[in-house]
């Protein structure tokens, strides 16, 4: 028990003196038998009193201190840091919020705000006399990042990492790097293709010596925590040794009598069993897709690299954190969503990118030939009725880019864009504006009126009631619409129910803080980057990667972490393992351990938060909760019901 | 339901429209507009509609007419996409759909096929006089004939027929019910408005620009009367001859202005001149010249002498009257006046 407590009771201007009397709170804590000295101040929190509480501290050897103030999501760090430059460990620092708690509550009872006033600093007194001196937790860290996903967000950070000093296992569970970026070409502000992206990022990961990329890889278990991460990743085998000679490649695509649609053109195309994406894809060295192979033979006999022995591997890795970019899905529509697999001529936004791509002087879909086209927004966005109530911010851009590159490539062509509203948003203002010049039409409604694609004998026509033109139903004969499809997560989420990365409503992974936190998670160690966490261009991801890569070496860089030392503590002596507390803990700090022929709970410590969860399920009381102890806490609700 | 036609806009620029495709819909111009109200609001619907297409909701418009063109809209545009000459584009396209005879959009449409015209009709006027060997008599007893000839043909040829297509496609094409007692009832409207054009004093810019008009209008008019039935070149009476004097300098002072406005550009009605445009007040300038001084030359009895003077007059009277009357800018006097008495029909309809 502490004798030499120092308490400072604060007026805070008027706020707090004009309702409590601060000299009778004063005079009533000077009698505690602990307390050595008891001030008020007119500021605690002015300078000139932080110096005389750093001097009393110092010079009386006071081995507590409590401020009256206001509430510690104010100051309390504020007071705490007086407290360490004075010598006192900060845990011997107790924070006593009289202001939101008595006189700013209580303005219409002075009496009475006093007397809580009173109460309430007499139990952090309490408090400061069973505290104890806490130094934070010291663990080891892997100066090593595991970053999932090599698309654009994923080697960007990952070459970020290593420049910065990490060692970077970088895992694509694709054979082939570059993700969604691959898939476009030219991209709007820079008019580089996305395959030239990807090629600079690609070439600059593999060129230092600290990124080791794995395809086909994925992890699969998961222990540790942050600093000490232990993964354990299968890696699939390619089917090949080497690329195959010259021109054999060609060959054996050729002779491969497997087709399956082509996952990388949303299926517009189709593909053999022995693929790669384009000529020039990284790496480069195509791949035998086991799943549709019927192993005939036939490409062994012209490309001598095939080989059919390749097997799964595992490979246990260690680092000190984990940083997502495993991207998103572009949304899949319903059936007869506005048509779509009902009406010939509708496809989606991605599908009709990779037309463009594949079609040279002129637009042709099934065989036809394309000239008006019509856009509908927001399919699997801004849902009314489905989850989807998020804008997936990077659509209307895309759309209007790729309606000018339609419009220049080929003849004749017209655009049609129906639409709730472009958002269009900064930089990318200035392409609906050429757009518009070059005389595309927009057609704009709310969402309780929807365009409506319907088939009139042989032609596909697009209504709708335009609110631009005083709610005129137009019409337009579409040889082709193309639904805007937004983002939506991964649908394989495996790596995030592995991980335990939270999601949002929108079940993107989640931040800590939107604004403040953007790329942490409640996970220690594993961070988020790219459109994983929710709809981003190109430069937001770009953005967010770099943030995730600073913020997952800024954990490790040091060599160690030093982590909060208020966690849970487990008596082993009482405690008699029933997994209770393992039920409750939301962040599996607690394993079963044998302890002497016992088994009994033990804390992780670099994983447990100190929320407490655990402390009220334990049925034999085993369970202290180090800064809010029983004794401490019982203390205060001593000191609070208390009548002097 | 109306069917997207994003070829119309081509059309309609080959009418002198501007930038129209670049309206981003914001209604700013229908804002500022003084004359635009609740149930004629313009000109962001006539934008709209050209952007679109829509040209049987053009046809049946009388928006158009209704917009006396102060340069507002365009001033304040944000995307400069040029309202106001959209809507003066879109006067020239409903004559040009008026007329049954097409010739109106032709020339609208090229300069080349308007010079043409000029040229083959004042070839066919100097063909005429070495016909009548250059006989001054002859040729102002036949110029007279003619002015005759020319005001009844056209009106019941060519701008009677146009004005009965007019009517079918702003009243019966819509189905506009109208009772018969409605159209003498608005018939004054139409009087009013086709001698005073009144409603340019709603527009927010400075009036003289509508007393400038007005006396040219009414100038015109009277010389129009001077000459023809009061056969001005012909007459003994002082009164008759100064008369044709002040009228003929009036047209010409005025239209020069207008001319000097147009070169210069200052106003917002100014600074887009189509060629048509530039034809209708060139045009009234020299009639109204070369009637000034074929009248000067008779009383200093030196016509005879110079009967090339009179063949200046009778070739720019003819290009006038069988070129710029039924298929120019003429009109404009005519379906004016005629979209205000429709337009009350409209009203009187609805309540």
């Amino acid at each position: 028990m502490k004798k030499k407590i120092g308490v400072y009771v604060c007026h805070c201007g008027g706020n707090i003196s004009d309702y409590v009397d601060v000299e009778k709170v004063r005079e009533e804590i000077e009698k505690d038998e602990g307390v050595f000295l008891a001030k008020t101040t007119m500021f605690a929190c002015a300078d000139s009193n932080q110096k005389d509480m750093v001097t009393d501290i110092a010079e009386k050897q006071l081995d507590g201190a409590v401020v009256a103030s206001c509430s510690p999501k104010l100051h309390l760090l504020t007071f705490s840091a007086v407290a360490e430059r004075a010598g006192l460990n900060k845990y011997n620092y107790i924070h006593a919020n009289i202001r939101e708690q008595a006189s700013w509550a209580h303005s219409d009872d002075k009496v009475g705000a006093t007397e809580k006033a009173i109460q309430i600093v007499k139990a952090a007194v309490a408090k400061v006399k069973r505290s104890n001196a806490l130094e934070p937790i010291r663990v080891e860290a892997t100066n090593a990042v595991a970053v999932v996903g090599a698309g654009v967000a994923g080697l960007r950070s990952a070459i970020e990492l290593a420049e910065s000093g990490s060692q970077v296992y970088l895992i694509e569970r694709e054979f082939f790097v570059g993700g969604r970026v691959a898939q476009w070409d030219d991209l709007f502000v820079s008019n580089e293709t996305g395959k030239e992206l990807i090629t600079r990022l690609y070439d600059k990961a593999m060129n230092h010596k600290n990124i080791t990329l794995f395809t086909g890889a994925e992890i699969v278990e998961n222990s540790g925590s942050v600093g000490n991460i232990s993964l354990k990743v299968k890696v699939s085998p390619r089917h090949m040794k080497l690329n195959c000679d010259e021109g054999n490649l060609e060959k054996a695509i050729e002779v491969c009598p497997v087709e399956v649609p082509d996952k990388f053109n949303f299926n517009i195309t189709t593909r053999k069993a022995i693929y790669h994406n384009f000529p020039g894809e990284y790496p480069q060295l195509p791949v035998i897709d086991m799943e549709h192979c019927t192993r005939c033979g036939e490409c062994e006999k012209v490309c001598k690299n095939v080989d059919f022995s390749q097997q799964e591997e595992f490979l246990n890795i260690k680092v000190g954190s984990v940083l997502l970019a495993t991207g998103y899905d572009p949304y899949e529509p319903k059936n007869d969503e506005f048509g779509y697999k009902t009406i010939d001529n509708v496809v989606t936004l991605p599908q009709f990118k990779r037309l463009v791509h594949y079609c040279d002087d002129k637009l042709v879909y099934k065989g036809k030939e394309v000239k008006n086209i019509a856009y509908i927004y927001c399919v699997g966005s801004r849902q009314v009725d489905g989850e989807n109530k998020y804008c997936s911010r990077y659509c209307c851009t895309a759309t209007i880019h790729a309606a000018i590159t339609a419009k220049k490539k080929y003849k004749e062509i017209y655009n049609f864009h129906f639409n709730r509203g472009i958002r269009t948003y900064g930089k990318q203002e200035v392409l609906y504006d050429e757009s518009s010049r070059m005389g595309d039409i927009y057609l704009q409604s709310f969402e309780d009126h929807p365009p409506v694609v319907s088939k009139v004998g042989d032609k596909t026509m697009v209504t709708i009631k335009d609110i631009l033109t005083a709610d005129k139903t137009l019409e337009v004969e579409a040889d082709l619409v193309v639904l805007v499809t937004g983002m939506v997560p991964r649908q394989d989420n495996s790596i995030g129910s592995l991980l335990k990365v939270p999601k949002g409503r929108d079940n993107f992974f989640n931040e800590i803080h939107m604004k403040l936190r953007p790329v942490e998670t409640v996970i220690d160690g594993v961070t988020i980057a790219g459109a994983s966490q929710g709809p981003k261009n190109i430069m937001e991801s770009m953005n967010s990667s770099l943030a995730a890569a600073t913020k997952s070496f800024s954990l490790i860089a040091a060599g160690e972490l030093a982590l909060s030392p208020t966690i849970a503590k487990i008596d082993a002596d009482n405690c008699e393992w029933c997994g209770k507390c393992d039920d409750a803990c939301p962040f599996s700090a607690l394993t079963k351990t044998d302890v002497n022929g016992k088994q009994v709970a033990v804390v992780n410590e670099a994983v447990c938060k100190g929320c407490g969860m655990c402390m009220p399920v334990c049925p034999s009381n085993a369970i202290e909760l180090i800064g809010y102890t029983d004794d401490q806490i019982e203390s205060m609700i001593d000191a609070l019901v208390s009548t002097h | 339901m109306a069917r997207i036609n994003p070829k119309f806009t081509k059309e309609l620029q080959s009418y002198g429209a501007f930038d129209t495709n670049a309206c981003y819909n914001c209604g700013n111009c229908t804002a500022v507009c003084s004359l635009s109200d609740e149930d004629n609001s313009f000109p962001r619907k006539m934008v709209r509609y050209s952007v679109l297409g829509l040209e049987s909701e053009i046809e049946s418009s009388l928006e158009p007419w209704l917009c006396y063109y102060c340069g507002d809209c365009s001033a304040t545009c944000p995307r400069e996409a040029e309202p106001g000459e959209l809507m003066m584009s879109l006067r020239r396209y409903l004559t040009s759909k008026y007329d049954w005879t097409g010739l109106s959009g032709m020339l609208y449409k090229s300069l080349t096929t308007s010079i043409i015209a000029f040229v083959l009709l004042a070839i066919g006027v100097i063909w005429f006089a070495a016909e009548q060997n250059f006989m001054p008599e002859h040729l102002l007893h036949y110029g007279h004939y003619f002015e005759m000839l020319a005001i009844g043909g056209v009106f019941l040829v060519i701008l009677l027929p146009n004005l009965f297509r007019m009517w079918n496609m702003v009243i019966r094409k819509p189905k506009v019910k109208v009772p018969i007692s409605a159209y003498f009832k608005s018939f004054s409207e139409l009087i009013v408005h086709m001698f005073t054009q009144k409603r340019t004093l709603g527009c927010d810019d400075s009036q003289t620009r509508w007393f400038e008009h007005l006396i040219l209008v009414i100038g015109y008019l009277s010389l129009l009367f001077t000459t023809v039935f009061l056969d001005w070149f012909a007459t003994d009476s002082s009164f008759v001859l100064i008369l044709g004097y002040v009228e003929s300098v009036i047209i010409f002072s005025v239209t020069f202005i207008f001319m000097i406005g147009r070169v210069n550009k200052k106003t917002q009605q100014s600074k887009n001149s189509h060629p048509s445009d530039w034809f209708f007040v060139i045009w009234l300038f020299l009639m109204g010249l070369s009637a000034f001084v074929v009248r000067l030359f008779i009383d200093l009895d030196i016509l005879e002498t110079n009967i090339w003077m009179y063949l200046i007059h009778l070739t720019v009277l003819v290009q006038w009257a069988l070129i710029i009357v039924p298929f120019g800018k003429w009109t404009h006097f005519l379906y004016r006046s005629f979209a205000m008495y429709f337009e009350k029909l409209k009203s009187l309809s609805a309540s």
